[in-house]
């Protein structure tokens, strides 16, 4: 069984007539890393919310359709039981950072659920080193960077050593340099620890390359799934709005003009850079 | 901001800083029940002199004495209150004596201020939060408290920002009369209130994700655990109030 399966999910928020997210069907199976995109407005973030429960405890309104997520099902159960299966790190670190210092915030959630001292400490420790932030773990969330900040919110879900972790646009706060730090983060613990990821971004240039399922949503459906070179090499996909790779658009211009790059859409500049490479020497 | 650098709380490791809040909080108590019970000059002289070590062994001089300056005003108030009121009740005459108790009358204000200030210059707010909550204060309490430090900055720049983008677009803030004054500010506040509620959500909904109400026993990272300087301060807090009763009823204390 999928790891978190929807069936026919719709949901509309109180108050509001149009459902934010519609008849929204996917299956994302153990240890993938998923990336959601789509223009603004889409239900990309309704739809994370969805997988820890925050749609529809914490915000009401109305749903229709199935979800389990880690073999659960989501509509009965609270957030708080969720929270150990599913991490969810938010768009902007400054508000989801409440203690005055960062190993206290990553230890929130394990005093929520009232782990032991010990049991915390060693997982507090791992988490901070995992996400490189160890040696700051004293200072206060304000007196460091945002980059910095956005890696003590993944540590403090990571901590609670959930199996999947939710990333609803971790980096629109934070500049190129630091944005491509915390992708590198996420995608160790993808690897390393099997941790699945979904990933909510429009930067693709930055993060095309990690991923191995692809979903693009565009008013509240999801329209295209499955492997990014697919997806992003057909027209549809520039139609939405999706802010396509520019190495991947290169390769569809080169190729438009009669060059032979060979039929692997390249998803960075490094594997275009090789496959152009291996055609000069040709 | 200025006015909200006294609230930025300095973290420096000294001896002081390291005993535990509830011990300090309770030799404050000690340190204002003694300066009640005296309405004499020497003894609240001695009392003031007291806090002096902690100040030093603290190196918080300069804040402290910025608290000092900042009380000044009230103790010069209370002072020329206490010497009018003797005047004019008095026959319009002012004795020595009467001069001694206004002048208590301050001292004593001035050494409640005093031992607050080192107090709260010496305590982070994060070991606060730690001993509100093992003082049995519901945890949501001590949460609110520790979350309202941690934004302090958050706002202070916020609505720095806010100010900017209003005088941006021809806000005047510092024209017209004193009401016309605070008048001007309503359109900083708004947006401020506004944007605070909408951070609250969005504090809720990270807190709801991180397992916020899972189980009725929380535990907690930390724990404050009386060391060898707790139990010092807290003889010399016994000592205080001790011989502080003692003098009041045994010993003839002399005046001016």
């Amino acid at each position: 069984m999928a790891l978190i399966e929807t069936r026919n999910l719709t949901y509309t928020y109180p108050g509001i007539s149009k459902p934010s997210i519609e008849d929204v069907s996917i299956q994302i199976e153990k240890g993938e890393f998923v990336l959601i995109t789509g223009p603004s407005g889409c239900g990309k973030t309704t739809l994370c919310r969805c997988f820890n429960g925050l749609v529809p405890h914490f915000y009401q309104g109305e749903i229709k359709g199935d979800i389990t997520v880690a073999g659960i099902n989501t509509l009965d159960h609270h957030t708080y039981e969720l929270a150990k299966h599913v991490g969810l790190v938010f768009q902007n670190p400054e508000n989801q950072l409440f203690a005055l210092s960062i190993e206290k915030d990553v230890a929130f959630g394990l005093e929520n659920v009232g782990a032991s001292r010990e049991a915390m400490r060693q997982k507090v420790d791992w988490a901070l080193h995992q996400t490189g932030i160890y040696d700051i773990r004293d200072r206060s969330p304000h007196e460091i960077s945002g980059g910095q900040q956005q890696r003590v919110a993944i540590a403090s879900v990571l901590a609670m050593e959930p199996e999947i972790i939710v990333l609803d646009e971790p980096t629109s706060f934070l500049d190129p340099l630091s944005a491509e730090k915390i992708f590198e983060v996420i995608y160790k613990l993808n690897k390393e620890q099997g941790i699945t990821v979904v990933l909510i971004e429009h930067r693709l240039d930055l993060t095309a390359k990690y991923t191995n399922h692809l979903i693009v949503m565009d008013q509240g459906r999801v329209c295209l799934e499955g492997d990014p070179r697919d997806i992003l090499s057909k027209e549809e996909t520039q139609r939405i709005g999706v802010g396509i790779p520019k190495a991947t658009l290169l390769y569809q211009m080169l190729k438009k003009e009669g060059c032979s790059l060979g039929n692997r859409t390249p998803l960075c500049s490094e594997e275009l850079a090789d496959q152009i490479l291996e055609a000069l020497s040709r | 901001m200025s006015i909200f650098d006294g609230l930025k709380f300095r973290r420096v490791n000294s001896i002081i800083h390291n005993l535990d809040p509830r011990i300090k909080f309770i030799y404050v108590i000690g340190v204002f029940i003694a300066a009640l019970l005296f309405l004499q000059i020497i003894p609240l002289v001695a009392l003031f002199l007291l806090q002096l070590p902690f100040v030093f062994l603290a190196r918080v001089q300069r804040q402290w004495m910025r608290s000092l300056r900042g009380a000044a005003f009230l103790a010069g108030f209370i002072f020329f209150i206490n010497i009018v009121t003797i005047f004019l009740g008095n026959n319009y005459t002012v004795t020595p004596s009467n001069i001694e108790g206004a002048l208590s009358m301050t001292l004593r204000f001035v050494v409640l201020v005093e031992s607050f200030s080192v107090f709260f210059l010496t305590t982070s707010p994060d070991h606060l939060g730690l001993a509100l909550e093992q003082s049995r204060v519901p945890y949501e309490f001590a949460f609110a408290f520790t979350t309202a430090v941690r934004f302090v900055p958050v706002l202070a720049e916020e609505a720095q920002t806010i100010m900017d983008a209003q005088k941006a677009r021809g806000l005047e803030l510092e024209k017209g009369n004193l009401l016309k004054r605070i008048r001007n500010y309503i359109p900083i506040l708004i947006p401020l209130i506004v944007s605070a509620i909408r951070r609250s959500l969005e504090l809720a909904e990270a807190m709801e994700s991180r397992a916020w109400g899972a189980c009725k026993k929380r535990t907690n990272l930390y724990t404050l655990r009386l060391h060898k300087g707790d139990y010092v301060l807290l003889g010399i807090t016994a000592i205080i109030v001790i011989g502080a009763i003692y003098a009041y009823f045994y010993v003839s204390i002399p005046t001016l």
